[in-house]
Formats: C-alpha cells, sequence, structure tokens
C-alpha cells in the first residue's frame, strides 16, 4: 500500500484585490511507496511549494484528497493537525528553521518534548541519529555557534527524531555551500537506504540526482516523471537536466 | 514640494509603527499632563486659604521635579524600544542611498511630530484635568472651593521648557545611535545572533545579601528617629538589591531549571523556560525596574493612605480631649497641692466665665526628663553619650503623684516611701526596681496596665517610663538640681488638664483662640495663677492642620502613584510587544515542528505569567518587609494603628494586583495576536 497518496488536488488562491483566482495546482495525482525517495521538482511559481504544505497538512486543497498511510488528513480534526504532524511526519527545511534559545540537543528534541517522551527516551533515540550524521560533538553547542551544513543536519535530525512515517524536506539545499549540500543530500541517501520515506521538494538537479524518483511540476500539473532505475546518479543528473530543458523550452516529451 | 518630504516620511513612518509611537505619545502626553497639573496645583491661588500653603507648595514643586527626571529617565527607555524597531527601516533607506544627515532629518521630524502632539494633547489634558485635580485636592484638605477655570501660564511654559529639553535629549540619543551603526549592521540590529547569557554568580549573591541586609534592618529597627535616618538607606540597598538579583539572579535560577531534566522536558517548561534565559539577560533591568515602580507605588499608597485615613486616630491620640491644656512652671515647690488646687480653680472659672461646659475633664502633675537606661540604673546626666546613643537608649521618664493618679483613675492605690507604681509605653521594662544616678532608687510595687491622658505619652516616639511616686517634692529634689547647659533643671514640671467641650467645631476652635489670647498672652494670668507659661491645644484646629499635611501627602501620593503606575505598564507593554515581534518566527518554527496552537497558548500563558507575577510578587515581598521600618516612621507622625496600616497596605496590593492583572491581560492578548499572526495558517 502506498505511503502517501495524492489524489486529483487542486488548489485556486484568490488575491487579495479584485478578488481574481489563480490556480496554483490543478488535478495533482501521484502516491509515494513506502521506503521510496521522491523528488518534485519545478520552477519557482511552479506550485511545488503549494503541494508540499497541502501535504504538510499546513494548508488544505480546494479539491481533492491526500492519505497518509491510508488516513485522509483532510478528515483530521483541527486540534489535532498539529499533534499529527508532530507524530508522522518529519521536516526539513531550506532555512533550517531552528531556534536561537535553544542548545541543537534541545533544538532536537523539540517534537518528542511536545509529545512528552521523557528524557531517558529522547537521549536514547537521539544518540544514534547524532552518530549516524556525525553531530555528536556538537550538541551542546547554539545554533550560532555552528556551520550552516551543522544547523541542517541538526534539522535533519529533528526530522528523523520522531520515527516518521515520511520527511518531508523543502529545498534543504538551498541555503548550503556546495560541500555541505553534497554532504547532506548523501546523507538523505544513507537515510533512505535504511528504510526511511523521504519526500523533497527542490529546484535543484543535482539534490534531485540522488533520488530514486522525480516528479516534475509545471503550471501547478504533474508534467512528467522519471525513475532512476539502475542508472548511476550522474546519469541521471543528466536525464533531470534534458527533461527540464524540454520542459523550458516547451517541447513534447514522447 | 522637497521640503515637505522628511515631514511627510517621518509621519508615515510613524503611522506605519503605530502599534508602538501610539503608546509612546500617550506616555508623553500622560507626563505632561501630570507635570502640567503639578506646577499648577503649586501656583494655584486656592492654596492660599489652605493651612500651611508654604510647606504645600514647597512639596508640590518638589513633586514636580520627580515627576520631570522621572518622565525624563522613563522616555529614554521606551524610546530605546521605538529606535530598535526603526534601526531597520533606517538601514534599508541608508542602503537606498540616503545618507546618515537625511535619516537625522527623518528623526528630526519624528520627534517635532511627536513633541508638538504629546505637549498640546498634554497641556490640554492638563488644563481640562487641573480643575478636578484642584478640587480634588480642596476636598481632601477640606478647604474651601471654587468653581472657577483658570490657566495658569507660569505652568504652560515650564511644561513646554521642561519637556521641550528632554525632547532636545532623546532626539540627540537617537541620532547618536543611528550615526555610529553601519547599513548592514542596522539592517540586522533586531535580529542579530545572540550569546547564550551565563548568569553572573558574584552579582546574584550580592543582590541576594543586599536584599536580605535591607530586610534584616527592617525587621529589626526599634526605633522611630533611627528607622528614619537608615530608611534612606535601605531603599538604596533594596533598588540595587533588586536590580543585581534579578539580571544575573534570575538568569541562574533558570540555569538551574533546566539542569533538571525532570522539570525542564516537559512542553509546557521547555520552550518557556528556555526563552526566558534570554529574557532576562535583556529584560532584567525592565522587570527590576517594574518592580521597584511597583514597591513605590505600593508602599507610597500604603502609607499615605493610612496617614490620611488614620489622621483622625492621630489627633485623637495627640491631643485626646477637645481642649488640653499644658502648665508650666519653674520651681519644683509649685507642685504643691495647694499651689494647684488655686491653679485648678482659676483655670475652671475662667472656663466658667465663657460658658464652657466641661466634659471628661481630668488633670494631674506631671514631671519628666530623659535619661538613659543601662540595666536598672537610669543615668540622668546624657552629657558625654553621643546623639547616635542617646537616640537609641534614651528613655523620657515621668513622675506622676499616688494622690493625681488615684484621682486620674478613680484608683485607691498606696505607696509606701521608695516604692513606685510603673507604665511603661514602647518598652519593656522588666527589673523590679528603678535607680536613678544622683537621685532616689524607686521599687516597682505593681506594673500598671492603663494609663488616661497619656498625651504626652502618645505624641513622643521615644519609649516612655511613667512612675507612680508617693509624693513629687521628696522624690525628685536631688534629680531637679541637674542642670543643663543654661543652668535651668532638666525636670520639666507641668500641670496637665483637659477636657471636652461638646461643642461645634468652630466654637471649638474659637475658644481655642480665646484661652491663648486670656490665658498666653495676658501676663496677668500667669502672674495671678502662678504659672511660667501655657501650652494650648486644640482637637479641631489641629485636625485641620493634619488633613493640610496628610491631605497633600495623600495627593502627592496618588498622582505620583499613577505616574508610576503608568511607567511600570507601559515598560511591560513594550517589553511584551517587542519581544513579539522577535519571537514571531519562533513560533512559527515551533508550529512546523507541530506545536499546537493551545500549547503555544500554554507556553506563552507560563512565559508571561513569570515575567508579569515575578516583579509584583518581589514588589510584595518588599513591602512586606517594609512595613516594620515605616510603621515606625508612621509613629512620628502619631499614628500607631498598626491595623489601618496593614490593612490599607492589604488593599493597596489588592488594587494593583487587580490592575495589573488586567494590564496583563491586554497585553497577552496584544503579544498572542503577533506571535500568531504570522503563524501559518492552522
Amino acid at each position: 500500500m502506498s505511503i502517501l497518496e495524492v489524489r486529483g488536488v487542486e488548489k485556486i488562491y484568490s488575491t487579495r484585490i479584485g478578488g481574481s483566482k489563480v490556480r496554483a495546482l490543478r488535478n495533482v495525482c501521484f502516491a509515494v511507496e513506502p521506503g521510496e525517495y521522491v523528488a518534485i521538482m519545478g520552477e519557482s511559481g511552479s506550485g511545488k511549494t503549494t503541494l508540499l504544505n497541502i501535504i504538510a497538512a499546513l494548508d488544505k486543497p480546494t479539491n481533492g484528497t491526500v492519505t497518509l498511510d491510508g488516513m485522509d488528513i483532510g478528515g483530521i480534526k483541527e486540534s489535532e493537525i498539529a499533534a499529527f504532524r508532530r507524530d508522522n511526519l518529519g521536516f526539513v527545511f531550506q532555512e533550517f528553521n531552528l531556534l536561537d534559545t535553544f542548545t541543537i540537543e534541545d533544538n532536537i528534541y523539540l517534537p518528542l518534548v511536545l509529545a512528552k517522551k521523557s528524557y531517558a527516551v529522547m537521549r536514547d533515540r537521539l544518540m544514534p541519529i547524532a552518530d549516524r550524521l556525525g553531530i555528536s560533538g556538537i550538541l551542546k553547542k547554539y545554533p550560532y555557534e555552528v556551520s550552516g551544513g551543522q544547523k541542517q543536519r541538526a534539522a535533519v535530525a529533528r526530522a528523523m527524531i520522531t520515527e516518521p512515517r515520511l520527511i518531508l524536506a523543502d529545498e534543504p539545499t538551498g541555503a548550503l555551500d556546495s560541500r555541505a549540500s553534497d554532504e547532506l543530500l548523501r546523507l538523505f541517501a544513507d537515510v533512505n537506504e535504511a528504510g526511511q520515506t523521504v519526500l523533497m521538494v527542490t529546484h535543484s538537479v543535482k539534490a534531485a540526482s540522488v533520488s530514486r524518483r522525480v516528479l516534475f511540476i509545471k503550471d501547478g500539473e504533474v508534467f512528467h516523471q522519471l525513475y532512476r532505475g539502475d542508472d548511476t546518479s550522474e546519469q541521471f543528473y543528466q536525464k533531470i537536466s534534458d527533461t527540464l530543458t524540454l520542459l523550458a523550452t516547451g517541447g513534447q516529451i514522447k | 514640494m522637497k521640503t515637505f518630504f522628511y515631514p511627510r516620511l517621518a509621519a508615515s513612518g510613524m503611522i506605519k509603527n503605530k502599534r508602538m509611537y501610539l503608546p509612546f505619545i500617550l506616555t508623553c502626553t500622560g507626563m505632561v499632563m501630570m507635570f502640567y497639573i503639578i506646577i499648577y496645583l503649586a501656583v494655584s491661588s486656592v492654596l492660599d486659604n489652605l493651612i500651611g500653603a508654604e510647606s504645600l507648595r514647597q512639596m508640590f514643586a518638589l513633586g514636580s521635579w520627580v515627576i520631570a527626571v522621572f518622565a525624563a529617565i522613563f522616555l529614554f527607555y521606551t524610546n530605546s524600544f521605538l529606535i530598535k524597531r526603526r534601526k531597520k527601516e533606517f538601514g534599508l533607506y541608508n542602503i537606498l542611498g540616503m545618507g546618515k544627515r537625511n535619516i537625522a532629518r527623518i528623526l528630526f521630524w519624528e520627534t517635532v511630530i511627536t513633541a508638538v502632539v504629546s505637549v498640546i494633547a498634554g497641556l490640554a489634558a492638563g488644563i481640562a484635568f487641573s480643575k478636578f485635580a484642584e478640587l480634588g485636592m480642596v476636598n481632601i484638605m477640606h478647604g474651601e472651593v471654587s468653581y472657577d477655570l483658570s490657566v495658569s501660564f507660569v505652568a504652560v511654559l515650564r511644561s513646554v521648557e521642561v519637556f521641550g529639553v528632554i525632547f532636545l535629549l532623546l532626539l540627540c540619543n537617537s541620532i547618536r545611535q543611528v550615526r555610529f551603526s553601519s547599513a548592514v549592521s542596522l539592517l540586522r540590529s533586531e535580529n542579530a545572533g545572540e550569546k547564550p547569557p551565563k548568569g553572573n554568580w558574584l552579582f546574584g549573591i550580592c543582590g541576594a545579601l543586599l536584599l536580605l541586609g535591607a530586610y534584616y534592618i527592617s525587621a529589626t529597627i526599634e526605633n522611630p528617629l533611627a528607622a528614619l535616618m537608615v530608611f534612606f538607606v535601605a531603599v538604596l540597598m533594596v533598588i540595587v538589591g533588586t536590580y543585581l538579583f534579578m539580571i544575573s539572579g534570575s538568569v541562574i535560577f533558570c540555569r538551574l531549571l533546566q539542569k533538571d531534566k525532570g522539570y525542564y522536558y516537559k512542553p509546557n517548561h521547555f520552550v518557556s523556560v528556555s526563552s526566558m534565559v534570554y529574557r532576562m539577560k535583556r529584560n532584567g533591568a525592565g522587570l527590576a525596574s517594574i518592580c521597584i515602580l511597583a514597591t513605590m507605588v505600593l508602599v507610597m499608597m500604603a502609607s499615605t493612605t493610612c496617614l490620611y485615613f488614620g489622621e483622625e486616630d492621630a489627633v485623637l491620640t495627640r491631643y485626646p480631649r477637645d481642649i488640653n491644656l499644658e502648665f508650666q512652671f519653674d520651681d519644683l515647690s509649685d507642685f504643691l497641692d495647694e499651689h494647684t488646687e488655686i491653679l485648678k480653680n482659676g483655670v475652671y472659672e475662667e472656663l466658667k466665665a465663657k460658658n464652657v461646659l466641661l466634659r471628661n475633664d481630668y488633670r494631674y502633675r506631671v514631671a519628666t526628663f530623659y535619661g538613659v537606661v543601662d540595666g536598672n540604673t537610669v543615668d540622668v546626666d546624657p552629657t558625654g553619650i553621643s546623639d547616635t546613643d542617646f537616640m537609641n537608649s534614651a528613655y523620657v521618664f515621668r513622675f506622676i503623684p499616688l494622690a493625681d493618679y488615684n484621682e486620674l483613675m478613680g484608683a485607691d492605690e498606696t505607696l509606701a516611701d521608695g516604692e513606685a507604681l510603673l507604665y511603661s509605653h514602647r518598652t519593656n521594662y522588666n527589673a523590679d526596681a528603678v535607680s536613678f544616678k544622683n537621685g532616689e532608687t524607686f521599687r516597682i510595687k505593681k506594673k500598671l496596665d492603663t494609663l488616661t491622658g497619656g498625651s504626652e505619652t502618645a505624641m513622643d516616639m521615644i519609649s516612655t517610663i511613667t512612675l507612680v511616686v508617693p509624693e513629687l517634692e521628696s522624690s525628685l529634689r536631688r534629680l531637679d538640681g541637674i542642670a543643663n547647659f543654661n543652668g535651668d533643671s532638666l525636670l520639666q514640671k507641668k500641670w496637665i488638664c483637659s477636657f471636652d467641650t461638646g461643642m461645634d467645631p468652630e466654637e471649638q476652635i474659637a475658644l481655642y483662640q480665646d484661652l491663648t489670647e486670656t490665658l498666653r498672652r495676658d501676663p496677668s494670668s500667669s502672674v495671678k495663677l502662678g504659672y511660667k507659661s501655657v501650652y494650648i491645644s486644640s482637637q479641631e484646629f489641629e485636625k485641620n492642620d493634619f488633613y493640610g499635611l496628610f491631605g497633600a501627602l495623600f495627593y502627592l501620593g496618588i498622582i505620583l502613584s499613577l505616574a508610576f503606575t503608568v511607567a511600570a505598564v507601559l515598560i511591560i507593554y513594550y517589553k511584551q510587544i517587542s519581544e513579539g515581534y522577535e519571537d514571531q518566527a519562533r513560533f512559527l518554527i515551533m508550529q512546523k515542528v507541530g506545536m499546537t496552537k493551545p500549547e503555544i497558548r500554554a507556553s506563552i500563558n507560563s512565559q508571561l505569567l513569570t515575567v508579569f507575577f515575578l516583579p509584583l510578587l518581589l514588589a510584595v515581598l518588599h513591602v512586606t518587609f517594609a512595613f516594620p521600618i515605616i510603621r515606625k516612621i508612621l509613629l512620628m507622625f502619631n499614628l500607631n494603628n498598626a491595623r489601618l496600616f496593614a490593612s490599607t497596605t492589604l488593599l493597596t496590593v489588592a488594587v494593583f494586583a487587580l490592575f495589573y492583572t488586567a494590564v496583563y491581560r491586554l497585553t497577552s492578548n496584544a503579544y498572542y495576536k503577533i506571535v500568531s499572526g504570522l503563524g501559518g495558517e492552522r
């Protein structure tokens, strides 16, 4: 069974002045299987962040349904949505979104503290993750004391510590230099190898080429998708890049 | 066209930040208004009709300076919040090519707009309310009421001058802040990464020690005069102690909480404790200010209310009957029974001639002097003892002859030679004898619980021991020989006569003036009746005097309390608003990570509760410990009503807490709106 199913999702915004409608998404359909690593690509304004927000239950679709693990996200009660998000989804943001009042360690604990877990449980969960992500040495530091790459790894640890069904990553490499980006992408690949389902939104070909499958969004629709299959990431990179060129020049894909 | 560019830019900037500027302008307006009113009252002609007009004028003039200095400090403080918020905007202007000089011009126009608006509004409000203030004051002081509205140009001019200077200083400060920072740092100033604060143990401990020291002083002080002297020391200790304690003590406290994993890693503690550490470092001073302002308001209101409402009481203790006469004599020999009989008859005849019906009258002879007690020996000669020692250990000794005591109390006591009855006031005398150096020794036959006509006793702040002796002349002959530097005897010899009249207040005052004329001014009566001088007091007359003095104090107390309360409220408001903006992003992140709205609300509440009620709690603690020392000081105003003081204190605390809670609700809502305003759709 698919872990995530997006069916016929449509999102229409009314502009504040004049009330004219803008269609951000139209009839988006796709599914993510357990253990998959899916990248969603598209240019700015193509609607990919809107899609991610809808999947994350941060926004509601105008039409259509999103089901996570067989549960309709739209049917969850307003009051339970935050807890649902906390228990089932892990987030990695472009801007890290670490709290500067917490140490790295406390930042990672935040979702678990909100879930009322005891300190011992939290610590047991953190140690292996911190080792894997290579941040054991900076746990006691504050965000302003560490590099961007380290911050993003801390954010990944925060996303993983709840053992979520799905990790949602929004342009995770957007604020990183190329070396830190490479490291982070390798990390995502590792995490995925270990069985974690990942859905990433990006417009970086490099980031997308590490995934197993790429969905292309243009003008609010899923326009095309590519499976990596047995390609190396270099070969996959080439394919993605060709597809993007076609999309940009308006050519048809056979 | 170009000339209006800067004013317009300034105005639009202020309108865009109206959530910050409106309270600021209101504050300025309030300050101008209060300043105007105080000056207006100080120069008001209604004061002329009141007793003690000159001291009232001085008191109000002093009050106006307090307000001016306070306004300056406080406006600087709030202005710094504004500048902090605007720096980003100015940084942007700077990057877009506007020079520092141009920014200074914007600042100039902003200040001009603020100043003009608030001074005009403040003066208008001041003029409108000054009549109410005047009526209120006259009413409180029981004076004559007039209803014509007037504008005091002196007050207007003084307000414009003082606030003109304050605004000029504010402008200089703003320009200085913008001038010495680069465009990029201006842009970033609002959210520059900050080091996590470390509590300074030394400061924290010093603060705690200072507070404890001040508390100790207040709790242990015995003597009212000494209390007045150390009061200001204690106040200073509390102020410094509070600042140190709030700034570093609170950070240390939060750090300790963080160490306790079981406590810290709970949803409602986790966020609030960690962000509080930051709050405390930046806002320790703000919290301390709130605490001190609250303490000042509480102490001021509690004691002035107590004085005002206790004055009836105070007058009664000080002047137990409508009219009180104290005749003084030179010689101990004038204390003979025959002699006082002549005096009594003379006085009563005089009163009868004036158609006074005596009620509740009493009389007695008394001889008093000061002595220093050491064990059960009394040193009568105070030369060679330092002033402070004298103040701390001096007692007033009063001697009343047994015959007078029996008549006064309707008692039937008998005393052998060398025996005495003892009544102690504001002290406990436990030895079974009193021995005077250069004098007699009295064995205490009995200790008395009550003594009528303690008018003298009550007025004294010093501990008093009254001895009822078999007979005055022989008991005191040796003590009478001790003279002061002028060769006069240190022993004061008085015949006291007090009575009620059953007359109207006006008649009582007339009688008082009449008696002053005949007994005091007319030398023939003193020769005829054989006394040296007489001190006459009238309850009604003194009451007016008390109303004047305590009414003015009460009134000043109310006005200053208002000013301080407004200040405390605004400090809180600005703190919360500016923190709200800083916290927006933080709570947005928490929502994304899975914090629910109720959880956010709960975390905000727990934070705000601490930030709000910590200062109030500390203030109440301060007031509690200030209670003993202030009570001692109130004794000097003849106010010895602990229950009244306790209830005014409790009432003031209750009213203040209620008001404070209302402000807390308003502020927390404003804060919550800011924090959740951009906080995602759900």
